[in-house]
């Protein structure tokens, strides 16, 4: 079965998973397809739970925050997946196969459900650690009673249990084959959340804490056991380290089925989809009165007034639109602008030529997306067809210039499709390139030429040693990436939600401030920063920097603009000035 | 010859009054009284109208018979056009000038006389002089075919220096366009002493023609110029303590229509627009104060301060801060976002910033790593990573620079930003199809600039308005360059097009088939609807109590809004279904 080292549960301890994970980092899911899960979360709360090594938290306190904030991701998530809450070793007893001194102090807290903020409210304040003890095995029974009798006749595409238990009660496996082979034709994955590692066999004791009773030994030879007989597939979860992190909210990816041509007599069917595009949040604020928080007691309007002393107002019905030009400005109206506007066919990528990679400027890249294209799913002429452009274009260096229009009356783009060859897949990665009218050809004072701004050799060094304490690639072996930007979670939503959560649940108690694992995680890594020290204290004594003292304000427009526009002035190309750069 | 003051990097903020102002004034000698002369300072006025509709502009011609300036004091000077806004009413008149029959206007209206280029200059520094606005910029420039004005006359030549000098001293750049004339123009002879020696050339280090590029000017193309302008100044901090000031720029940002204008219909001037905020029951204004801000989640309402909104998005001080380097080859191509930012040292801010940032361009560089930093712009925004790839400077055989030294910032992508595909398993091309493609692919070579393609959306609006202005019949046809050149491409593959197809594909296969017929033969295109299904309240109620309103679509959901009154402020599908939940559970 698949270890995972986690660091959530307790530092250095393990989640033992089975496919899918409870947790999954972006990017790491095998598809993104619309999908509705189940879950019951079991919580141990028998006493031992609230033992722990001093100095430590225990257990139950531990397993506890995991559950919240995993319910807190579900419930900004706003998907439909529904969770159960069981507990175990509660002081109570209530399931459904609880009979005579059967399945004791066993609670079914929630029944199947969307997650909410009361179920957020109830764990934070009514799941208390228990003064019993209850056999995990019987929960895990208990569970999976919940889940067939609550999703029957239902559609799912998963049915998880995650269980949170130190293992600590003794546990009789007799029926350990049949709750397998239960698992295993209900199709339940299971997953466990134990507050010690199990990597070195599980006998040795963790490292600061005590070693492990008889019971947990015992406890997780069976959890092994279970896990392998359920392992069929390849196990590729990966625990995301950090618990806090909300999922991102996923999106279908949206086809766009298109064709590509090369002349008239050259096509291939294609199909594109948005790989990257800065993700936004799906819901907005909205104002409401400050009183009694409606939306409906406040109306926003717009008026319009005549450019006269009295502010005339006057009707929207009795407006037309212009646009200036020059001192005029010309009407226009939508219907006469719709009319003359360019028009475009319907969608396209057409190819316009090809062209060397090393003559597209990367930093010239416009649009807000890249996309991503393939040949269609069941068609392996196209997927043949786009594989020899793919591979031709690499083998060249070369890609192709398109012409690329989403729909019919969308704007025209022209944009660079770079091959794109992986080991799994192979497509097209296309780019919008600007137009003429986007590029604003500044030019910039020269830095080589001045002897004011030319770095001795001695200065050059000390740049030197800071970029080589400064490299986050380690160069030999494994060239591990120190900081990796798309791993970090868009720390904008992080806090929006964190903010919301606290807000929902305290409504009246000021915002928190921003969680510590945030701050950490958008900066420089601490190796980093303990290694540059040095060569930074060097750089700063090679080279003096004098913060200049403003001038409260500038008299002239020649002093004001003078200095803001190095390199304009005579230096302006006729171009620039007449607009034609 | 021309004048332009030209807005200065925050003018247009400040004020609308006393933007730029160009000042033409072409010499009229015989020679010179062709068709090609009006045609350029046309060309002047409708692209100065469309890139900078804020310049002041005025047309003077001189070596003219006839002469006309206020107290007619300068002989052989003809002020055409007054410093002012151009309009369309000017691009007409200077339309008017065009061609055999405008020369002859030309000719009976201002006729060919005496050349005297410092009574020309005097007159125009007369024109600055009367306009009370403040200019930032003033440009003149000098439209003619002669290098010796004055054919030899020294006493004139001295003049016009001396005029020239006073001008520039008045911070008057002059620019001289030269047009074609036979046997060369010769700058030397006449013109060297009067045009703006480039500026801080020592300082800056920029060498440019003495004149620019004509055919610059005939190109008919409109765009919005843009000043050079930083769209923030910070720190760049390499670590505590060490900060080095630099200016971010924008250098490739998708041009946009410019706003429509509201205007009356009955006097076609425009109208400004007041948004109110007011209570709906007590009908009294409300100040932004009055107000909170919520977001719903699974049915609870989360009410915040504007204030408390603002503050959630502030992470750090705006600046950009080092977080370390990485190989080049670690930037992944397909990690784009938005236009990247350029970055350029600002020395009057901290001195001494220049030479570390050009230390550590030049170390970059050579040594093929990009810096990563984080980059807060302004205030309350949140941080973006940006990857700083070094460029160098690099400049033509004449000197100019074609490429400027600084960073390039290119925005980086978060987790959420990067989707996650379900990639088709499919067969990939044998040898001969990849060499097949390599011949096609060897035939549509170009050579890729990327100032070649115009947007054709955008030069059709500017073409349409000018119309309208103009009162002309029809729009100036545009060449739409977006469009493949399909006959040349034909023409160019031959029959290798064919030949690929064999080899990929079977007879049967039909490349430009629809995989699923959308429409039903016998209906026409889309313009039908679906039969609108109309929910009824139970059924809707249903869905609400289930929690799946999610499952019905979004035109489903509005239609549903419509039929029950419900009143939604944005579009989204969440947005939909929290105000139909809102409303239904009430």
């Amino acid at each position: 079965f698949q270890q995972n080292r986690c660091n959530e549960y307790s530092p250095g301890n393990v989640l033992v998973s089975v496919n899918p994970p409870l947790l999954e980092i972006s990017g790491s899911c095998p598809c993104v397809l619309p999908n509705k899960d189940t879950l019951v979360l079991c919580l141990d709360v028998g006493f031992s739970m609230s033992n722990s090594a001093t100095g430590q938290e225990p257990p139950f306190q531990q397993a506890k925050k995991v559950i919240q904030k995993f319910v807190q991701r579900q419930v900004f998530a706003e998907n439909k997946d529904e969770l159960g809450l069981v507990l175990f070793g509660s002081d109570n007893t209530k399931n459904n196969l609880a009979k005579d001194d059967q399945y004791q102090n066993i609670s079914v807290h929630r029944h199947l459900m969307i997650p909410n903020f009361e179920l957020l409210e109830e764990i934070q304040n009514d799941v208390q650690p228990g003064s019993q003890q209850a056999d995990w095995l019987d929960a895990l029974v208990v569970c999976m009673d919940l889940l067939q009798n609550e999703t029957l006749g239902k559609k799912y595409e998963r049915l998880n249990i995650v269980m949170l238990t130190d293992l600590n009660t003794p546990s009789s496996p007799d029926q350990l084959d049949i709750i397998i082979g239960n698992l295993k034709r209900a199709g339940i994955t299971l997953q466990f959340f134990l507050p010690f590692p199990v990597d070195g066999g599980g006998s040795n004791p963790p490292h600061g804490g005590k070693a492990l009773s008889r019971e947990q030994q015992q406890g997780l030879e069976m959890t092994k056991k279970v896990m392998m007989s359920l392992d069929e597939e390849d196990v590729t979860g990966v625990c995301n380290p950090d618990l806090s992190v909300f999922k991102r909210v996923e999106k279908r990816p949206m086809a766009w089925p298109c064709t590509l041509t090369i002349g008239s007599s050259l096509s291939i069917k294609i199909v594109g989809y948005k790989a990257v595009c800065e993700e936004r949040p799906r819901k907005s604020w909205s104002v409401v009165d400050a009183q009694t928080h409606q939306k409906d007691d406040i109306k926003r309007d717009v008026v319009y007034c005549l450019n006269d002393d009295e502010e005339t107002e006057v009707q929207k019905d009795d407006t037309i639109q212009g646009y200036r030009y020059g001192s005029d400005i010309v009407p226009f109206s939508k219907v006469d602008q719709d009319q003359m506007k360019y028009k475009t066919d319907g969608k396209s990528f057409a190819v316009l030529g090809f062209t060397k990679q090393s003559m597209i400027n990367r930093h010239q890249f416009v649009g807000t997306q890249v996309l991503k294209v393939f040949a269609p799913k069941d068609d392996e002429h196209a997927g043949v067809a786009l594989s020899g452009l793919i591979r031709a274009l690499d083998d060249l260096k070369m890609v192709a210039v398109v012409r690329y229009v989403y729909a019919r009356n969308g704007n025209p783009q022209v944009g660079a499709a770079f091959p794109c060859i992986k080991e799994k897949y192979e497509c097209l990665v296309y780019v919008q390139l600007p137009f003429m009218e986007d590029l604003r050809q500044y030019s910039f004072p020269s830095l080589e030429n001045n002897k004011k701004y030319t770095p001795s050799e001695d200065q050059l060094s000390a740049v030197d040693s800071l970029i080589d304490s400064m490299m986050l690639v380690e160069e030999d072996g494994e060239k591990k990436d120190l900081f990796k930007v798309n791993h970090i979670p868009n720390p904008q939503y992080q806090r929006l939600f964190q903010c919301l959560h606290h807000r929902a649940v305290n409504p009246s108690v000021p915002l928190p401030p921003m969680d510590p694992w945030l701050t950490t995680a958008l900066q420089r890594p601490l190796a980093v920063a303990t290694r540059c020290q040095a060569p930074l204290e060097t750089l700063k004594k090679k080279f003096p920097l004098k913060e200049v003292v403003k001038k409260k304000e500038l008299k002239t427009s020649k002093e004001l603009f003078g200095n803001s526009c190095l390199g304009t002035g005579r230096s302006t190309s006729l171009a620039e000035l007449f607009g034609n750069g | 010859m021309g004048r332009e003051s030209s807005c200065g990097p925050y003018y247009q903020l400040r004020t609308q009054k006393g933007g730029n102002c160009i000042v033409g004034i072409p010499s009229l000698s015989s020679q010179e009284l062709t068709s090609h002369l009006p045609k350029r300072r046309l060309d002047v006025y409708t692209s100065k109208i469309i890139s900078s509709d804020k310049d002041l502009v005025a047309l003077v011609f001189y070596g003219t018979e006839q002469s006309k300036n206020p107290r007619n004091s300068f002989k052989h000077v003809y002020i055409y056009h007054d410093l002012d806004l151009p309009g369309a009413r000017r691009v007409q008149d200077v339309d008017g000038l065009r061609g055999e029959k405008g020369a002859q206007v030309a000719g009976e209206t201002m006729g060919s006389g005496n050349t005297n280029l410092g009574e020309a200059l005097w007159c125009c520094s007369n024109l600055y002089s009367d306009i009370k606005l403040r200019l930032s910029h003033k440009r003149l420039m000098i439209f003619t075919c002669r290098d010796t004005p004055h054919g030899g006359d020294g006493e004139r030549d001295r003049q016009a220096r001396t005029k020239a000098s006073d001008l520039k001293e008045t911070g008057v750049v002059i620019d001289l366009m030269h047009l074609m004339k036979p046997g060369g123009f010769d700058v030397s002879l006449f013109f060297c002493d009067v045009v703006s020696p480039p500026e801080d050339e020592a300082e800056l280090g920029l060498q440019m023609e003495p004149c620019g590029k004509l055919e610059d000017l005939q190109k008919r193309v409109r765009a919005k110029e843009m000043k050079k302008r930083s769209v923030a100044r910070l720190n760049l901090c390499l670590g505590e303590g060490m900060n080095v000031a630099v200016g971010v720029y924008i250098t490739a940002l998708q041009a946009r229509k410019p706003n429509a204008i509201k205007l009356y219909r009955d006097n076609n001037e425009p109208v400004r627009t007041k948004t109110r905020l007011y209570h709906t029951q007590t009908g009294s204004l409300l100040l932004p104060s009055d107000t909170k801000r919520v977001q719903v989640y699974a049915g609870r309402q989360i009410v915040m301060e504007k204030d408390e909104v603002d503050v959630i998005k502030k992470f750090s001080d705006p600046g950009l801060e080092l977080i370390g380097f990485k190989p080049m080859e670690r930037l992944k191509l397909h990690h784009h976002l938005r236009s990247a930012v350029f970055i350029y040292p600002e020395e009057e801010m901290v001195t001494g910033s220049a030479c570390v940032f050009t230390a550590l361009l030049r170390r970059c560089s050579e040594r093929n790593v990009f810096a990563l930093c984080k980059y807060t712009r302004i205030r309350n925004s949140p941080p973006r990573f940006l990857a700083l790839v070094p460029q160098k400077e690099e400049v033509d055989d004449g000197q100019a620079q074609i490429v400027a030294p600084g960073f390039h910032g290119i925005f980086l992508p978060y987790a959420d930003d990067i989707r996650t595909l379900d990639t088709p398993q499919l067969p990939t091309a044998s040898e001969s199809q990849v060499d097949k493609m390599k011949e096609i692919v060897h035939k549509l070579r170009f050579k890729y600039r990327s100032d070649a393609f115009e947007n054709p959306v955008l030069q059709q609006h500017y073409r349409n308005l000018e119309a309208l202005a103009l009162d002309l019949m029809a729009p100036e046809h545009i060449e739409d360059l977006t469009m493949p050149n399909v006959n040349m491409m034909d023409q160019r593959l031959g029959s290798l097009a064919q030949e690929f197809r064999d080899l990929v594909y079977p007879a049967d296969y039909n490349p430009e088939g629809k995989t699923a017929p959308k429409r039903k033969p016998g209906e026409f295109c889309g313009t039908e609807k679906k039969p609108k299904v109309e929910m009824s309240e139970d059924e809707l109620r249903g869905h609400v109590q289930k929690g799946n309103l999610g499952k019905l679509t979004v035109p489903v959901l509005k239609d549903a809004c419509k039929q029950f009154g419900v009143k939604v402020t944005g579009t989204k599908k969440q947005e939909l279904i929290d105000a139909l939940t809102a409303q239904l559970t009430k």
